[in-house]
This record gives C-alpha cells, sequence and structure tokens, in this order.
C-alpha cells in the first residue's frame, strides 16, 4: 500500500442551551409529550415570520470569538430549500453569505503528545428540524425539537488521521462546555458530527472527498475514518477513483455504507431569508460577548503545569471542566494567601503563584491531590459535586494550610473531609470543637510516650533488644491515649530516642 | 428550458407532473424566462441586490420560554391552539403526526 | 360619513337582519367565502352609546390569505379548503381591539397569484359593477365585498397590485401601504419582500383610518417598521404631515391603454390641472424592466414560501401514498392549481445554482435601481400619477386577457411594490358604466400625503356609491 496524505474536514453542530427556540419562543427543552412545545410558528403554518433569540445570536458570537473567527459586523440569515417530512417550512433557515464568524483558528491537544492548530472555515446559525421515529410501515413525526438553535461549526480540512479528528472533537466538547453554551453531549445528541474524508499522494492537495455520517461518538469518529482512509487507499491502489458520496457509519457491522444517491444531488438554491434584516452587533453587545469568554482549556491547562506546577496528569483532572478548574484555582490561591512563606503580591491567584513559584507547586499539588482524592470520593458518596459541595474552596484552603503548618495529620484530615461536608463546617472549627489538633511539641508529646513506655515495659525491653516488630505496638498505644492526635513523625522520632 | 431540466425544478419543487400538464407547463414556462431575458439588456452592475426591503437591523429576542397556559396575543401559542393544529394533522396517533414509512 | 358610519353600526347591532343583507348581496357577486355575523343573540354592539374607538362597532371583511382565529385560512387553494386558522394576524388583531368586527372572509385568486380572483380553486366571485366581469385580483373578493355594499372596509394584500387593481375594477379605494408599515404576521407569504395588508374601502377617510389603526411596528415581523417621527416646524419640508401637494408627476404612456383608461387618464391630468396642481408627464426609462424584475423575485420567493404546504402538518393529504415522497408530490400536485405550479417552478428555476446572478441577482438589481428613480422623482414630485391597469374590469374568460396577457399588464401596479412605496388606488371615472381606477404614489411612510391629496380631489374625483352597478346608484 502506497503512502497517502489524509485530509479530514469536520462538520459540527451544536445544539445551544437556551430556553426557547431560535426563531419563536417555545421551549427549547424536549423530552415531553410529543408536539407540545410547539407554536404556528415552529411548526410552519402560513402566515408565521420568525422571531431571533437574542442569547442564541450571542452564543454564536461567543463561540466564534473563542474559534478565533474574525466576527461579522452584518450578519444574514438565508434560506436553504430542500423538502423533508421532518421539516416544518421545507426550508430550513440558516446562513450562508454572511455567517456569524469566518476564518478561525483552534489549537487543541493530541493524545499523542503535544498540540495542533486547525483552521476554521465559519460557524453559522441555524434551526434544528423535527424528529422522526420509525415504527413498521409508519413514520412518526415530532415537531418539539423543530426550531431549536443549532451552530454548525465548520473546519478545514487540517486534520491528517482519524485519531486527530477524535482528539480535535473530544477537545470541542470540553471547549462548548466550558463556554456553556452546549453540554457536548454526543450520545444524547446535543453535538452532532459529520466528516469529510480524503485522501490523495503527498503534496498533491485534497483528494475526492466522501462524506461520513452518523457518528454518535468522538470514538466512532475515529473508527470511521480510519476504516475511510483505508477503503480509499485500497481503491486507489488498485487504480480506481473515489466515488464522491455520503456514507453512513454503520457501528455493528464497524463499516461505512453508501447512502442512497437520492439524498446526494441537492440543489439548496440559498438565497437571503427576506423575512430577517441584517444583525449588526453593537458595541454593548460585543461587550457582553467578550465579558463571557473565558479560558480556554488548553489555555488553562497548560497555566496550571506552568504557573501552578501542576504535574502532567494533575493539570489534566483539575482542568477537565471550567467548574472543577474555577474551584481549584480559588481554592489554590487562598491556600497560598495562607502559606507561611509566601509572599503577598495583592495580585490575583495567577499573579501570586508565578511569584512564589515553589511554594505555589507545593500548595497547588496537595489541593489537587485531595481534590481528586478524597474530596471527590466524599462527594459522590453524598451525592455531591465538588464545586458546590459544602467543602468551599476556602475551606479546602484551610484545611490544606492546617496540614501543611502541622496542626493535624493526614488521617485526622481524611476523616474532616467527611466531617466538613456533613456539618457544613469548616475544619477550624470542628478540631476546635472536636479537639482534633495534633500534638506535635516534644513538651506536650514526651510525657506521654514516657508514660506508655513506662506502662509498657517489657515490650519496650523487647524492642530494645532488637524485636521491632512490636515498635509498631507501643506507637499505636500512643496514639490511642493521643485520640490519634499525635504527630505520627515526631512520635517515631520520639520513640526512637527514648528507646 | 429542456425537459430533463424541466423534470429537475419539478423534482426540486416536490411537483409531479402528469405528461399533458408537463407539455403546457413547459410551454408557459419557456414563454416566462423568455421575457426574464428583456433583463439581459439593461446593465444594472453599479446597483446592489436589494436583499432586505425595509432597509432597517433585526431585533433580538429575549430568551424566555412562553408557558403553556400563557396565550400570546397574535402568537397563538397556547393549549388551545396547539389542540387545533394538531387535530388539524392528516393522521394521528396519540399526540405524533403519521405518514408512511420514510425507509 | 359618521352618518354612514352610525347605519354600519346599526346594521351590526342586529345580526340576523345582518346575515341576510350580507347573504343576499353577495348572492350574485360570491365575494365572501364564509360569512359568520356572530354566533350570539344579542347584538354585538350597543348602536345606541357612542363608539369607544374610531372604527368601533363597524363590520368588515378579510381576503382569505389573512389569518383569523377560528375561521377558514384557505388562502382559495383546494389543499388549504379545511385548514382553520390557530391564530390571528396582528393587523386584524389591531382593528378587531379598535372594536371592529370580522363578518366575512373573502375570495381571491390562490395564494395571491392572479389579476381576476378567478384563480380561485373554490368559488367566483362577480364584479358587483357588472357581473358577467371579474373583480379584479388577487384581492377581489374584497374589493367586491365593498363595493357591493356588503362591508364598509375589507382588507387585501397588495404583491403586485393586488389591492390597486381590484379597487379600480371594482370603483372602490384600495390602499397599498409603504412595505413594513403594517405586521405581515398572518399574512400567508406569497413574496415576503414585495407584500403588504392593504385596504379596500368605500371612501379615502375610511381606508386611512384603518391603516392607521393597523399600522404599528410589530416584533413579530422583523420586516415591520416603527412610524417615523413626523418632522414639525419646517413647513417646507412636505414630510408626511401632509401639506399640500403642489407638483405631481404622471407616468407618461405611449400605446397599450384601452381607449377608456386612456380618455380617464387625459380627463384626470386635465382635472388635477384644473385643481392648480401642477402635473408634468415624466418617462421612468428603468419601468421598462419591472415586471420581469418583479415576477422573477415573487415567483423565487413563492416556491421557498410555498414549499410548507405539503399536507403533512395541514391541510388535503392523498388518502393512501406509499411513501413520504408521494404524499408530499401527491398532496402538492392534486391541491395547487395551475398558475401557482407554474410559479413555483419558475421561482425554484431562477434560484437554481448557475441561474441565480443572471436571474434572482439581477432582478433585485433592477429593482435596486428602479428605487433610486423612484427616490429622484420624488425629489421633484410630491406625488406620481399612473393607470392601475391597461382596460377596465374584463370579461370571465376573455381570450385575449389569458394569463400571459394579464402578467404584463401588472406592469403599472408592481413599481409600487419593489420600491417598497406606499400608492393609493381610486375611482377616476366611470366608462361604458365600468370604472376606471387610477392610483397616486409617495415616497415611503408618506401615506397622509396621498390621503391629502385625495381629499383636497374629492370634487373632481368623488368616491362611487357602493351597492351595485354605478349607473344605478346604490344607497344602502
Amino acid at each position: 500500500m502506497s503512502t497517502y496524505e489524509t485530509f479530514v474536514g469536520l462538520e459540527i453542530h451544536i445544539h445551544l442551551s437556551t430556553k426557547s427556540k431560535m426563531f419563536c419562543s417555545c421551549p427549547a427543552h424536549f423530552g415531553e409529550e410529543p408536539n407540545s412545545n410547539v407554536c404556528p410558528v415552529c411548526m410552519g403554518w402560513p402566515g408565521v415570520l420568525p422571531q431571533v433569540n437574542g442569547r442564541a445570536m450571542e452564543m454564536g458570537y461567543l463561540v466564534s470569538r473563542a474559534l478565533g473567527c474574525e466576527l461579522s459586523g452584518k450578519t444574514l440569515f438565508a434560506r436553504k430549500n430542500y423538502f423533508y417530512p421532518d421539516m416544518p417550512k421545507n426550508y430550513q433557515i440558516s446562513q450562508f453569505a454572511d455567517p456569524v464568524g469566518v476564518n478561525g483558528r483552534i489549537e487543541f491537544p493530541l493524545s499523542s503528545g503535544g498540540t495542533k492548530s486547525v483552521r476554521i472555515h465559519d460557524c453559522h446559525l441555524e434551526e434544528d428540524a423535527g424528529k422522526m421515529i420509525h415504527a413498521g410501515d409508519l413514520t412518526l413525526l415530532d415537531y418539539n425539537r423543530a426550531g431549536v438553535p443549532l451552530l454548525e461549526i465548520v473546519t478545514e480540512p487540517d486534520l491528517c488521521s482519524g485519531e486527530e479528528a477524535e482528539d480535535f472533537l473530544r477537545y470541542f466538547q470540553r471547549l462548548v462546555r466550558y463556554l456553556d453554551v452546549c453540554d457536548g453531549n454526543m450520545e444524547e445528541g446535543s453535538l452532532r458530527c459529520d466528516a469529510n474524508v480524503s485522501i490523495n499522494v503527498p503534496g498533491a492537495g485534497l483528494g475526492r472527498k466522501v462524506e461520513v455520517k452518523n457518528l454518535n461518538s468522538s470514538r466512532f469518529v475515529r473508527l470511521a475514518l480510519e476504516y475511510e482512509v483505508e477503503r480509499h487507499a485500497k481503491v486507489l491502489d488498485s487504480g480506481g477513483t473515489i466515488i464522491q458520496e455520503t456514507r453512513l457509519w454503520n457501528e455493528n457491522r464497524d463499516m461505512t455504507i453508501a447512502m442512497r444517491s437520492k439524498e446526494n444531488s441537492h440543489d439548496y438554491r440559498y438565497f437571503p431569508e427576506p423575512d430577517l434584516p441584517p444583525f449588526m452587533p453593537d458595541k454593548a453587545f460585543l461587550s457582553r460577548v467578550e465579558a463571557e469568554l473565558v479560558e480556554l482549556p488548553l489555555a488553562r491547562k497548560t497555566r496550571f503545569t506552568g504557573e501552578w506546577g501542576l504535574a502532567e496528569d494533575q493539570a489534566e483532572a483539575m482542568h477537565e471542566s471550567r467548574e472543577k478548574a474555577d474551584y481549584f484555582e480559588r481554592a489554590a490561591g487562598l491556600a497560598l494567601e495562607r502559606a507561611p512563606d509566601a509572599k503577598v503580591t495583592g495580585g490575583t491567584a495567577p499573579e501570586a503563584a508565578v511569584a512564589n513559584a515553589s511554594t505555589a507547586a507545593s500548595v497547588a499539588t496537595a489541593v489537587a491531590a485531595w481534590i481528586s482524592g478524597d474530596l471527590t470520593k466524599e462527594c459522590r458518596r453524598r451525592g455531591m459535586e465538588v464545586w458546590s459541595c459544602p467543602m468551599t474552596p476556602n475551606r479546602l484552603a484551610e484545611l490544606v494550610t492546617l496540614l501543611a503548618e502541622e496542626r493535624i495529620h493526614s488521617k485526622i484530615a481524611k476523616q474532616l473531609v467527611g466531617a466538613v461536608l456533613d456539618r457544613d463546617e469548616g475544619p477550624e472549627s470542628i478540631i476546635k470543637a472536636e479537639g482534633l489538633e495534633q500534638i506535635s511539641t516534644r513538651e506536650a508529646l514526651e510525657p506521654i510516650v514516657r508514660r506508655v513506655l513506662e506502662a509498657n515495659g517489657e515490650i519496650a525491653e523487647r524492642v530494645r533488644s532488637g524485636d521491632s516488630g512490636k515498635k509498631e505496638y507501643l506507637i499505636g498505644r500512643v496514639m490511642a491515649e493521643t485520640s490519634g492526635r499525635a504527630s505520627p513523625a515526631l512520635l517515631r522520632t520520639l520513640m526512637d530516642e527514648l528507646l | 428550458m429542456d425537459h430533463a431540466e424541466l423534470m429537475l425544478t419539478a423534482e426540486l419543487a416536490a411537483i409531479r407532473l402528469k405528461d399533458g400538464e408537463l407539455e403546457r407547463l413547459g410551454v408557459e414556462v419557456d414563454r416566462m424566462l423568455e421575457y426574464f431575458d428583456v433583463m439581459d439588456s439593461v446593465d444594472v452592475s453599479s446597483f446592489e441586490p436589494t436583499t432586505h426591503a425595509s432597509g432597517q437591523c433585526v431585533s433580538l429576542r429575549p430568551d424566555v420560554p412562553s408557558e403553556g397556559d400563557v396565550a400570546l396575543a397574535a402568537g397563538g401559542r397556547d393549549a388551545a391552539s396547539i389542540e387545533s393544529m394538531l387535530d388539524q394533522a392528516g393522521d394521528l396517533e396519540g399526540r405524533l403526526i403519521v405518514i408512511p414509512n420514510v425507509l | 360619513m359618521t352618518a354612514d358610519m352610525q347605519r354600519w353600526r346599526e346594521l351590526l347591532a342586529s345580526p340576523a337582519e345582518y346575515t341576510e343583507y350580507l347573504k343576499a348581496r353577495d348572492r350574485d357577486v360570491g365575494a365572501c367565502l364564509e360569512i359568520r355575523v356572530s354566533g350570539h343573540e344579542g347584538p354585538l354592539v350597543d348602536a345606541g352609546s357612542p363608539p369607544s374607538g374610531s372604527l368601533a362597532g363597524l363590520p368588515f371583511a378579510v381576503k382569505n390569505n389573512i389569518a383569523v382565529k377560528g375561521w377558514r385560512l384557505t388562502c382559495g387553494s383546494k389543499l388549504l379548503s379545511e385548514v382553520v386558522a390557530p391564530y390571528t394576524a396582528t393587523a386584524v388583531g389591531r382593528l378587531v381591539d379598535a372594536g371592529a368586527v370580522v363578518v366575512a372572509t373573502t375570495n381571491l385568486d390562490e395564494f395571491g397569484m392572479g389579476s381576476s380572483t378567478d384563480n380561485s380553486a373554490l368559488a367566483r366571485t362577480n364584479n358587483p359593477r357588472d357581473l358577467s366581469r371579474v373583480a379584479g385580483g388577487s384581492s377581489g373578493g374584497s374589493a367586491a365585498a365593498v363595493a357591493a355594499g356588503e362591508v364598509p372596509f375589507a382588507l387585501g394584500t397588495d404583491t403586485g397590485g393586488s389591492v390597486r387593481q381590484p379597487a379600480a375594477f371594482c370603483g372602490v379605494y384600495g390602499l397599498k401601504p409603504t412595505y413594513g408599515a403594517v405586521s405581515r404576521f398572518g399574512l400567508t407569504a406569497y413574496a415576503s419582500s414585495l407584500e403588504t395588508i392593504g385596504v379596500l374601502a368605500s371612501s379615502p377617510d375610511l381606508a386611512e383610518r384603518v391603516f392607521e389603526t393597523m399600522r404599528a411596528r410589530d416584533p413579530r415581523d422583523q420586516t415591520s417598521v416603527e412610524r417615523p417621527a413626523e418632522e414639525s416646524g419646517d413647513a417646507r419640508s412636505d414630510a408626511f404631515g401632509g401639506t399640500s401637494v403642489r407638483r405631481v408627476a404622471a407616468l407618461r404612456v405611449g400605446e397599450g391603454l384601452s381607449p377608456e383608461v386612456s380618455d380617464v387618464y387625459r380627463d384626470s391630468i386635465r382635472a388635477m390641472r384644473e385643481c392648480g396642481i401642477e402635473v408634468d408627464e415624466i418617462d421612468i426609462p428603468s419601468l421598462e424592466y419591472a415586471v420581469p424584475a418583479y415576477y422573477t423575485i415573487a415567483a423565487a420567493e413563492a416556491s421557498a414560501n410555498l414549499a410548507r404546504f405539503n399536507g403533512i402538518r395541514y391541510g388535503i393529504r392523498p388518502f393512501h401514498s406509499d411513501s413520504p415522497q408521494d404524499l408530499i408530490m401527491d398532496a402538492r400536485s392534486d391541491g395547487l392549481g395551475a398558475e401557482v405550479k407554474l410559479r413555483i417552478m419558475l421561482g425554484t428555476f431562477v434560484l437554481r445554482s448557475g441561474f441565480q446572478e443572471q436571474y434572482y441577482e439581477k432582478a433585485q438589481r433592477i429593482r435596486t435601481r428602479i428605487g433610486r428613480d423612484m427616490d429622484s422623482v420624488f425629489a421633484a414630485y410630491g406625488a406620481l400619477l399612473s393607470p392601475v391597469f391597461p382596460t377596465p374590469a374584463f370579461v370571465h374568460g376573455d381570450s385575449s386577457m389569458d394569463a400571459f396577457a394579464q402578467r404584463l399588464a401588472d406592469k403599472f401596479t408592481v413599481t409600487a411594490n419593489l420600491a417598497g412605496i406606499p400608492a393609493l388606488s381610486f375611482p377616476a371615472g366611470v366608462r361604458g358604466g365600468l370604472p376606471v381606477g387610477l392610483q397616486l404614489h409617495a415616497p415611503a411612510f408618506a401615506e397622509r400625503r396621498l390621503f391629502d391629496l385625495m381629499r383636497s380631489l374629492a370634487e373632481r374625483f368623488p368616491a362611487l356609491p357602493c351597492g351595485g352597478p354605478v349607473d344605478k346608484g346604490g344607497a344602502l
């Protein structure tokens, strides 16, 4: 098999999480009784006209901005004309000549390491069609979904493999969740992806492309593209030409199958939607959009490893969602403020982190470890989310600081996590109430050790004469005496000294 | 428009033409298209196409969903209107509109 | 005027009587598709008490492509012959809020496509002035209902002359407002960028009152426009505060007018001059391309607007179909008339890739040019006078007025739609028992100017009595 270059472009549709539909004020959520969130507008009755959802427009601009697109100063809707039973008007109001964003570029992490950039051709708004349910020799139509806002993102064919496409898609899912415009769920259909793929001899540019549909997960995107690339290669190797067509991924048979050609010859006859004049964003609108732009996941993670000194896997875990990342960073920032040797900068948490590199790293690592470990475990047990549980960032910072100051030790700290969640109280106040502070001074601990050794003279003798196994028993006795508050490190030191 | 063009246009328009109709319509379409050719004789390249007739910008609708029991004055989204719309669908199964199977 | 309106209110106050009256008047005319003067027993309005709104207690009819909740919305089409509107058009709602009452829906050319109302799949409407003739179209039913004295005013729609031409044929007033002045929400779309809801009325004052009540910016119609603030203070600016029009341009028309229309046109120009108005005959060369441009744009938009009619969600669907494609094809093929199919085919074609630039885009550029040319006219003149149609009302089935000829005859009316400007069609004379109408155009939002001009010419251009043939008069 010769080597070919692979070119993959993706067309991604996301359901914008607005409350009402794109062109009417029917509720945008579905999953209720069929044909109940409908009105004459989204049912395509005679005489109705569209009214643009402002929040959807904002989200369209926001995503375009996040993807580095040029934002349109005068965006226009267009009619895309075709007949299909789930279409209320038999044209879709979409965008064609002047979409909300064009010519973007977005960097994303590769699972094989490093990052890659992909160009965005455009982002455009449109409305969804209704849903068809097949039942025997009937098809049933539910228009609850008709008119729900969609944003379509079209990439240039810059992706070079199924794996890259999968990586991009997974990053994109995270990105739209960060922006809070879509839940990014492919299985439920909030995010849909079609792929265009072609191969060619290196240096010859794009090949004849095939469109692949029915990809319900990022994994299927990778598998389908790998299948296609192999199929194309076989065809070209044997001297044939690729038929430009649309193919469907069949997940049961792990292959793509050509769609019946009827669907392929569409002349959509796009023309500007006469019922909707242009939208020209003003300064206030653009400011609102800008205010909603958050730090993108890749940048966030880079900062976590860079400024906060987190290890790769910790940074990955901490930036998994924006809520978690915000939680982590807030807690780390507060913990840094409390750290004894921190320089006060009076700036933001990230600025403080940079100014106190090594302290920041140890603080952040500790905070991250607690979040991924016990906090997640205890939250899950109680059906809570880390970022909205009673362990506020401030309280977590308190916990981590108490530990760093050796006022408690780790076993107590673990218990405290559950206690904070159950009692909705801060760690400081709980340890005061329960008297859990670690005994960590010689003056306080030495008498207790002596006492235990005296009370267990025989065992002490045995340890002195070489039976080190019994030392644990003695340590355990001291722990019991102190209700677990003895500082383990100091205890061992004293034990060794006195024995 | 030759026969093939006519058939393709009819297909795009979801209109089925019986034989006699096809002839007749073809003649009338051709007559109109020929008449449209008058437009070729004027140079209007210095004018932008009028894409929107009222010369203003769209105003955005706040993202507020309407509730089922609140009647929108002219928009007609109330429970009675939804029922009266559904009742007029040719074939219903519960609340779902029925058509022959697509596949 | 007030006495007239009082008589209508009294009629409406006795529903049973009024229903009889309506049906009697409409028996030979056939303007109405549905007549419903309320179901309840007592009077709709208390005829004795003073009216709260200016239109309070007045009955009116609505062209059947405009939605009125609970009434059938047939659009003159077999496909929609059983459809009942689940909502009311904004413009109708505003009139009802002002106290007017819908008593009938009127016949029309199917989906607004035609100049006779004979393209209706459901009924035949005859011109009240001469029952052997058409009432004009596509708002023939509304024009006939007013001319027959059935209602004082009715709503129509004007896409390429469909309010003004039937008004001219029936001898009543027909206003096509500025594009965007009246909400289109509820108007079954034919050509979205060209059409408006218009008024047919027995007098210009009433037409104006109805228009002023209906007009409003409606968020549901994003092409509807806020009423511009009237410029005050500067008498010279003659903004739409209606200071008198001194100079009127009259479109120079060489051949192509029937003797009756030509005669009335000459007479009218002369009459205006005698009233102290300066009338100059002018040429507007770009109007030569107005009709092909109009039909290209209208057909294109119609092909998309009518795509929703496929029998699935509402409307007549075939008894049995093997597939959804068959269902859609059969519903449309059986349910749509020939003229409608033709325009859909044309419209689909001119939008096809490879042809769109040459046809649709070209037509839109011509439209821009026509708009600019009209701006130039109005820079020098207060109004533009022109014929409405080359002939008076023609006989049903007149072979010299076949479909193609009718389309070409739209040449006087399509200009106002392409330019988005208001135009008022008025009875300018009677020849051989047939009314001949002319129209005045004004710049966008200058409707008031049109009515002021009409009022100032009232003596030379009086309204025709509404109640039947003109020679027989026709007091109520």
